[in-house]
């Protein structure tokens, strides 16, 4: 064992800190990040959680920083904000697009979070229908109908259907109808069928009742009596009558967007291969906390109606079962990662001495950190209703049930009800006491 | 294999922050002709607004429909403008060409123009407070709005074919002009444009 002389091991010893110190913080304050806006907004302060998030990422370039925003100023109710910072985490996806190289260096010699966040698939997909449901509230169905568009395009460029997200179709079949596109409509919802039952797996959901009852309908009305047959077969639905809006009543269609999407953390394994420090390697991936519990939704209105939303898509099982399908991919680069810093730890140990091997083991050790970076401002699920009301202006209430069936939360909105026409409610809750704190963050 | 050591683990970390450090200058601004065609993402821009509203001015002055309404009514006819519908997978700005159209078909001579039914409310609450608050001489009185004999409407498609990293674009523009009067279409405009997009799947 050769030391080396002081001054090398001094200049190298200050700028391994410095590097360590740097890397930590970067790493660290991903998690950090995260965890605050999403205790922030546990406790219902969206002002808080949206205060935290603003300050982020001032010059726009983090895809991550401006989804989180866009979701953050939509459970504010600023819905105009919030897709003209969407639309910019759209084009830096764009930006964003192919493999890059030096990503992929940085990510093999340091660890993931060197390369660039660009979302999940079903992250991509579910900006187009938060921003779509945004227009919805802004009452821009046809900008709504240009989301639900482009989403098209991006799952027809992935290909088949197991890739596909069944509620986006589902949602642009919707609007399709709404708009009076019966014929799209239809492909859609059949889509949408189709997609639900070929991804039950990935999903944890069948073909939703509403869905269902939309297909038969709009079959029923485009006069396709072989195909209601069939699919009255295929759903086990013996007698199907549509109801159609009366002479003065229309469509309420109420969306809501409940809970949190659950929150990567890290996983680590140190192993020694050899018995020296230098064959110290250490492996981090991200791993899921365990999921925590659903709200049901109830909408209510003055008619003595109350109907219960339907679960049409379960954010939560697309994140975990995004992860399961990237886990070999990951699991290989943390091996091969861990071989090459092994390697140069065992060259530094060579070269410069027992010291700086330790060290450079160290600063390896210290950089290995699982990404563990998701759009965590989703919701946990999405519920959907339709509902045929007489026309007017109308009270509704929107209630939250917890797990054991507890009311834990009441959302009063005011809508109104034109006569043959349909009215979206696209709303979000978070937390008990949310509306009350958006309430107070406005004054 | 070349060997790879410390050394160059931290020279390599020290060009990286170079280059990072280097993203951080000004900004560089060009002054561009408005006639240049630049085309950057593939998407709807100003060179495909331009050159859909001036071959539709070109096409809805040289028809027929023109000369027949003078002939029958010895006067200019009178278009407003309806929506023209995005049915696009692009937030397209229709204002953009609509406007050049409607420029364009007002400097003519050949055609006049009342306001869309947006503008109206805007003059109509004008001419209320002038019937408070002007003189009677420079008041403008309600009922005199001239009627128009023409609507423009129409609708923007597209059709998308796209597999990884490559795509490519169909536009439809469809412009009609119909009588208020009869519900008759005099004139149906329309342009195509095709563009082919290709996206590398390797950057830096």
């Amino acid at each position: 064992m050769r030391l080396p002389d002081r001054f090398n091991w001094v200049v190298m010893l200050t700028s391994v800190s410095a590097l360590t110190a740097m890397l930590l913080t970067g790493c660290m304050a991903l998690g950090q990040k995260a965890e605050s806006l999403h205790s922030a907004l546990a406790a219902g302060q969206v002002g808080n959680a949206l205060a935290i998030a603003e300050k982020e990422d001032v010059d726009k370039k983090d895809v991550l920083a401006s989804m989180n925003k866009g979701m953050l100023r939509r459970m504010k109710g600023d819905y105009q904000g919030s897709n003209r910072i969407l639309e910019v985490a759209k084009g830096q996806i764009e930006t964003l697009y192919g493999v890059s190289v030096s990503e992929q260096a940085g990510a093999l010699m340091v660890n993931d979070t060197l390369r660039s966040y660009v979302g999940d698939r079903y992250e991509q997909v579910l900006l187009h229908a938060f921003m779509a449901m945004n227009y919805l509230q802004l009452d821009d169905i046809d900008a709504a109908r240009v989301e639900m568009l482009q989403a098209g395009v991006k799952m027809q460029e992935w290909g088949e259907e197991p890739e596909e997200d069944p509620f986006v179709r589902y949602l642009s079949g919707i609007i399709y109808e709404v708009l009076g596109e019966k014929d799209q409509a239809l492909v859609s919802y059949r889509m949408a069928k189709n997609v639900y039952k070929a991804t039950i797996d990935k999903h944890k959901l069948g073909v939703p009742a509403v869905l269902k009852n939309d297909l038969l309908r709009v079959l029923s009305e485009q006069g396709s009596v072989d195909e209601l047959a069939m699919l009255k077969k295929e759903f086990n639905i013996k007698k199907f009558q549509a109801e159609t809006s009366g002479k003065d009543s229309g469509e309420l269609i109420v969306l809501v967007n409940s809970g949190l999407a659950p929150l990567r953390q890290e996983a680590s394994i140190v192993a020694n291969t050899g018995g020296e420090v230098v064959d110290t390697v250490k492996i981090s991936v991200p791993k899921y906390t365990p999921p925590k519990q659903r709200y049901a939704v109830r909408l209510t209105t003055g008619q003595n109606l109350s109907a219960d939303l339907e679960l049409v898509e379960d954010v939560d099982a697309l994140a975990r079962a995004a992860l399961d399908d990237d886990m070999p991919v990951i699991m290989s680069r943390a091996i091969a990662r861990a071989v090459v810093k092994h390697k140069t730890q065992s060259q530094v140990e060579e070269k410069r001495g027992a010291m700086m091997g330790f060290l450079a083991t160290a600063l390896n050790v210290a950089t290995e950190r699982a990404d563990t970076r998701s759009w965590t401002t989703l919701p946990q699920t999405i519920q959907l209703t339709r509902v045929k009301l007489p026309a007017g202006v109308h009270k509704v209430n929107i209630e939250i049930y917890n797990a054991a069936g507890t009311l834990v939360d009441t959302l009063v909105k005011t809508v109104q009800v034109k006569s043959g026409k349909s009215v979206f409610l696209a709303e979000h809750w978070v937390a008990p006491n949310m509306a009350l704190n958006v309430v107070a963050d406005k004054k | 294999m070349p060997k790879f050591g410390f050394r160059h683990f931290i020279k390599v970390l020290l060009v990286l922050g170079m280059v990072a450090g280097m993203a951080a200058c000004k900004p560089t601004v060009t002054r561009e002709d408005p006639n240049l065609v630049k085309d950057l993402s593939g998407k709807w821009n100003d060179t495909d607004s331009r050159k859909v509203s001036e071959e539709m001015i070109q096409d809805v002055l040289s028809q027929a429909w023109l000369g027949k309404f003078n002939t029958k009514n010895g006067r200019v006819p009178t278009v407003i403008v309806g929506t023209v519908r995005n049915l696009s997978h692009e937030h397209i700005n229709t204002q953009t060409f609509i406007s050049d159209i409607r420029r364009a078909l007002i400097n003519s001579g050949e055609v006049g123009f009342v306001a869309s039914s947006d503008e109206r409310g805007e003059i109509r609450s004008e001419r209320k407070d002038q019937d408070l608050n002007a003189s009677e001489a420079t008041r403008k009185e309600m009922g005199n709005e001239e009627g128009a004999d023409f609507m423009l409407k129409g609708t923007i498609n597209t059709i998308i074919d796209a597999i990884e990293g490559e795509q490519v674009r169909f536009y439809q523009i469809d412009l009609t002009l119909i009588d208020l009067s009869s519900n008759r279409m005099v004139w149906a405009g329309q342009q195509k444009i095709k563009k082919s997009i290709e996206r590398s799947g390797i950057r830096l």
